[in-house]
């Protein structure tokens, strides 16, 4: 069964410090501790400086014996993250997770890994191979779709509205989030979830 | 430990007692060649004994404890030798590749434990009370509770082998989970499923020793040399099951590995056009009710009221059936009228000389199945019936499971031979027809066997005096075992010999492989 005590302490360690780390979990909506969603800052001095990434978090019943899975909600441009699915390709999320990790040092692990992709273990072949033969080409790839999806600026409010919907809350109550809010996804989010 | 384990050395001592015991086939013509190496069946409780030796041995040579001498061993393929000359040579390089590196320990077990009751656990972070039993079986400093070692440990073992080379959970930590702690930890279940795998590991580890590959058979077999290096031999194992050490497959004197392999991979590549063949039943000859062959040996007779007496191979009459004639492939003589005929009835006559041999090493395979069926039922149920109706003890009854146990060995060279017999070049006039002889011999002799152990038996087994039982009945069956045994172990001589008899001036070429007809 999961360890919902030991999830709980995570949630508050994780958000106590939120501020100066960037990265903070949220229970992904309802009360269940077993479907959370992760927000990370885009590391600075990469094509994805400046943008928000959610990361969708489901806590297996096995946790924290067995990892969490995780994935990009936020669409991304990244050799090891695919543009399809978002899902990550990351050994700590698979073979190499020990209960003495946490969903923090996860998701801590993925923002390292936007700073510094595996090209040469793809989880996305095509974003990989273009990764190795025309950088440049990736990276300005990379730049696009951080302002197209990953910053709350960029994204219409219809969009918004959906993505709130597809996270589980009523259409109405994600509209009146965001206006309540200016528009700021992650704020409206915040709100739903508080 | 007792002095008998002994015996297990390092070299994989082979006590003469175990060898090959339970299989009375054994050609005495054989001119001890490297199909007489020797074998050892071990079962589970064997293996813990040797493994139990060797760690004793390890832990007294390396002043070691018995969980890191098991790690140890595990890595160095249980050979101790190999393990104490690694270590002896650096010890340092040694632990650090098996995850012993030097003790990084700072309190040791019963030293100021009241320090040390209030611990935060660092997969849960709850605190707990230090169980000096679990600090005792760690060999690093990080604090994990009771039931979070638990659920590391379990979940590791339900993911298999991996668990006996467990590491510390925290990720910078190399430190390795010795069975010591293992033992602490879990129980029921969990605890079984580690214990078998940690026996396991000795197989797996070891290319000196493979599993059985029979049904549900947990024994072990140990040769003198690596397997898969070189030329096979058959093994029987505890089990009855019997196979090549060599290649895996069931056991095919006079058969090489090679010709074996070529063999079932040709049966593979041709399975959609013989799938007719292993539909089971065919017709009756005479009155076209269909039959399905429920019996081990080759003369059916089909229900009454039609009673027809017939060959199950080739569908002649039974009274009629001059067994030599069955076995051998009558060419056919191919009509050149143009090309294209000729091509396809050169296709359809490579497929039919295909199916001959197909369809008789079919058949005798399913009927040594059955026969080997046939004898563990004898052994376990049928012996008892006749031990109460016809005999005083059960080695009175030993002719009746020596006559299957012949029966079986020998469907399974009969069946091989006919891989043989594809294999054999069609032009080498001579050497065909020697080996039909010899093979139809055999098989003659085998059907006779067959019948009687079958069918004569079965009148025994419901009433029948005793006395015929144990003055006819033994005599013949006894006799056509002994009979049987001799035509085989010539027919296994000679193909072993590759036909030598027939052409002196090549003589003693092993036959390997000929040219197949497609």
């Amino acid at each position: 069964m999961v360890d919902i005590a030991r999830v709980q302490k995570e949630l508050q360690e994780c958000n106590k410090d939120k501020d100066s780390s960037g990265i903070s979990v949220k229970l992904k909506g309802g009360n269940s501790l077993t479907h959370l969603v992760g927000s990370i800052p885009g590391p600075l001095a990469t094509p994805y400086e400046g943008g928000t990434f959610l990361i969708d978090i489901v806590i297996p019943d096995g946790y924290p014996f067995e990892p969490p899975k995780m994935q990009f909600v936020t669409r991304v441009w990244h050799p090891n993250i695919s543009s399809q699915s978002g899902a990550i390709c990351l050994d700590i999320l698979k073979k190499e997770w020990s209960p003495a990790l946490t969903i923090k040092t996860a998701l801590v692990s993925i923002q390292a890994l936007l700073s510094a992709p595996e090209p040469d273990d793809p989880q996305d072949a095509v974003v990989a191979q273009q990764y190795l033969k025309d950088y440049q080409t990736f990276a300005n790839t990379a730049r696009y779709w951080t302002e197209a999806y990953a910053k709350s600026s960029s994204v219409g409010i219809e969009e918004k509205v959906r993505r709130l919907v597809e996270m589980g809350f009523p259409e109405v109550m994600a509209k009146d989030a965001l206006d309540a809010v200016g528009g700021d996804e992650n704020a409206a989010l915040e709100k739903l979830c508080s | 430990m007792d002095t008998e384990d002994d015996t297990f050395s390092d070299d994989h001592d082979v006590s003469d007692d175990v060898v090959s015991s339970d299989s009375d086939f054994t050609p005495e013509t054989n001119s001890g060649d490297h199909r007489e190496k020797s074998y050892k069946v071990l079962s589970e409780e064997d293996i813990k004994r040797i493994q139990d030796d060797r760690i004793e041995r390890v832990t007294t040579s390396l002043y070691v404890s018995s969980g890191v001498a098991r790690v140890l061993l595990n890595k160095f393929k249980w050979n101790v030798n190999e393990l104490q000359e690694s270590w002896f040579t650096d010890e340092g390089k040694t632990r650090k590749d098996v995850g012993l590196a030097e003790s990084r320990k700072k309190h040791v077990g019963t030293k100021k434990i009241e320090k040390l009751d209030q611990l935060n656990c660092s997969i849960c972070f709850e605190d707990f009370v230090c169980d000096v039993r679990v600090d005792n079986c760690v060999l690093c400093d990080h604090q994990y509770c009771n039931c979070c070692w638990n659920g590391y440990i379990s979940n590791a073992i339900s993911e298999g082998s991996g668990c006996l080379s467990l590491r510390c959970p925290d990720p910078d930590c190399d430190v390795v989970v010795t069975d010591e702690l293992v033992s602490v930890i879990v129980g029921g279940d969990d605890k079984l499923r580690y214990e078998r795998l940690c026996v396991r590991a000795y197989v797996e580890g070891n290319e000196k020793v493979k599993w059985c590959p029979g049904p549900d058979c947990g024994f072990a077999v140990e040769y003198d040399d690596v397997v898969g290096s070189g030329e096979g031999y058959d093994v029987v194992c505890g089990c009855g099951y019997c196979f090549c050490c060599n290649c895996g497959e069931d056991g095919h004197r006079p058969v090489d590995c090679e010709t074996v392999a070529k063999w079932v991979e040709k049966n593979n590549a041709e399975s959609e056009n013989t799938t007719w063949i292993l539909v089971y039943t065919k017709p009756c000859p005479k009155c076209r009710r269909p039959i399905e062959k429920n019996d081990g040996c080759m003369h059916m007779t089909c229900r009454k009221p039609c009673g027809y007496s017939f060959c199950w191979v080739c569908l002649d009459d039974w009274g009629k059936h001059a067994y030599n004639s069955c076995n051998s492939y009558a060419g056919r003589v191919v009509k050149e009228n143009n090309d294209e005929e000729r091509v396809k009835q050169r296709a359809r006559i490579s497929l039919e000389r295909y199916t001959h041999y197909f369809e008789r090493w079919a058949a005798n395979n399913k009927s040594m199945k059955k026969s080997f069926a046939d004898l563990q039922r004898m052994r376990d149920e049928n012996h008892d019936v006749l031990l109460a109706k016809h005999a005083q003890s059960s080695s009175q009854l030993k002719f009746v499971l020596d006559a299957w146990t012949q029966i079986v060995e020998c469907r399974r060279v009969l069946k091989w031979t006919y891989a043989y017999g594809y294999y054999l070049p069609e032009d080498n006039i001579a050497k065909t027809k020697l080996f039909e002889y010899l093979q139809g011999e055999a098989e003659a002799a085998l059907e006779n066997l067959h019948h009687c152990a079958e069918k004569e038996l079965t009148e025994f087994l419901r009433d029948g005096t005793t006395a015929e039982f144990n003055t006819t009945f033994r005599e013949k069956l006894a006799n056509l075992t002994s009979v049987t045994k001799t035509y085989f172990a010539n027919l296994v001589e000679a193909l072993e010999n590759g036909l030598a008899d027939v052409d002196s001036g090549s003589a003693n070429k092993k036959l390997k492989t000929g040219s197949s007809s497609n």
